[in-house]
């Protein structure tokens, strides 16, 4: 099944392309001036985009390499210990709004270590499939079109993502 | 966001500086900046086939028929930005189907008609805030690339993650669009 769903969302974009160029010749538009075109629409938006991508790339990675999350992982363990979360998926929860490239990484380590169908791993394929990279996502929108107030975004953001944190837990382990 | 990132960069550098020094610190900054010079290119080449693709699309008369058949769809949750249903149906509709990277134009196409009715344009509006809250609630039905990763490892059922990975999602998008609802007023 999720082959199929795989093989569709691959497949999707060059099938719309094949169709817009043969409705677009069959309407006689010159389909290779209006592709340059509309791709330089583009190109203010990217140039838009990148000191925003730069400020919160910057922010995380100097927040990783200081080692901050992992003194906060290790305060924080004995705490959810006692709530029923394994302390291993700290990283993970605590890394997931701020790197999708690292937090796939944790979840890949986990899997290597625990094996892939213990309950850590399963829950950390649950939490890592039913989440987000926040940050990333927040910066790059609203960079995108010059906005800096961000408002209740990423606190609501932030906020649904913990229910969706615990609801993954109890989820993984009634469903074990 | 102002106060989380320098919140971030404050707690961060002070730490690298006292653990690791100035150099790690300056590394960090430098090499942080450089990663979104990547990102963004590689963002560019998706961005642009698919602004290329709606140019095509624009000239050869489609997208106003498009755009009314997609902004019935999310036009409920979305009552004060009609501009905007279309591509926001679009873009959920992409996240739903896994596209990942590939369904970030979408969402700045949407950002941008969101834009549009922006009385104060470097703040958010409320449509904004509640459609990045539910984007970033994950809409992808199936997670394609945690089952193949657990297959990788040798699990004895990788697709397992499926349905618990809906309900967790369900779970923080109705949150998230509850809260929105809310601060909306």
């Amino acid at each position: 099944m999720q082959n199929l769903v795989a093989l569709i969302s691959g497949a999707i974009l060059p099938v719309l392309f094949i169709l817009a160029l043969a409705y677009g010749l069959f309407r006689r538009v010159n389909v290779y001036d209006a592709f340059t075109e509309g791709a330089a629409e583009g190109l203010p938006v990217l140039l838009r985009v990148l000191p925003y991508l730069a400020g919160m790339l910057m922010a995380i990675r100097v927040l990783r390499e200081s080692g901050l999350l992992n003194a906060l992982t290790n305060l924080s363990a004995p705490l959810l210990s006692g709530v029923g979360i394994d302390a291993n998926l700290l990283p993970l929860i605590l890394l997931r709004p701020l790197s999708g490239s690292g937090s796939m990484a944790i979840v890949k380590e986990l899997m290597s270590t625990f094996g892939a169908d213990s309950l850590v791993s399963y829950t950390a394929g649950i939490l890592m499939g039913s989440s987000e990279t926040i940050f990333y996502e927040a910066a790059l929108y609203f960079g995108s079109i010059g906005i800096t107030k961000t408002r209740y975004t990423i606190p609501v953001a932030l906020i649904s993502s913990l229910v969706g944190v615990i609801a993954g837990v109890l989820v993984a382990n009634l469903t074990y | 966001m102002a106060i989380i990132w320098s919140a971030m960069l404050i707690s961060g550098l002070l730490t690298l500086l006292l653990r690791f020094g100035g150099d790690a610190a300056m590394d960090a900054l430098l090499l942080g900046a450089a990663e979104a010079v990547t990102l963004s290119l590689e963002l560019a080449g998706a961005y642009l086939v698919f602004m290329g693709l709606t140019g095509i699309v624009k000239r050869a008369g489609l997208m106003e028929q498009l755009t009314k058949k997609l902004s019935r769809v999310t036009g409920a949750l979305f009552p004060n930005a009609p501009q905007a249903a279309a591509s926001i149906t679009m873009t959920f509709a992409a996240n739903m189907l896994g596209m990942g990277n590939a369904a970030t134009p979408f969402g700045l196409a949407a950002m941008q008609d969101l834009q549009k009715n922006n009385p104060d344009p470097r703040t958010a509006t409320n449509e904004m805030c509640t459609f990045l809250a539910i984007n970033s609630s994950c809409l992808q039905i199936i997670p394609t690339g945690l089952i193949a990763l657990r297959q990788a490892a040798g699990s004895a059922s990788p697709a397992a993650i499926v349905l618990p990975c809906l309900a967790a999602s369900a779970a923080s998008t109705i949150v998230a669009v509850m809260l929105c609802k809310i601060l909306s007023r």
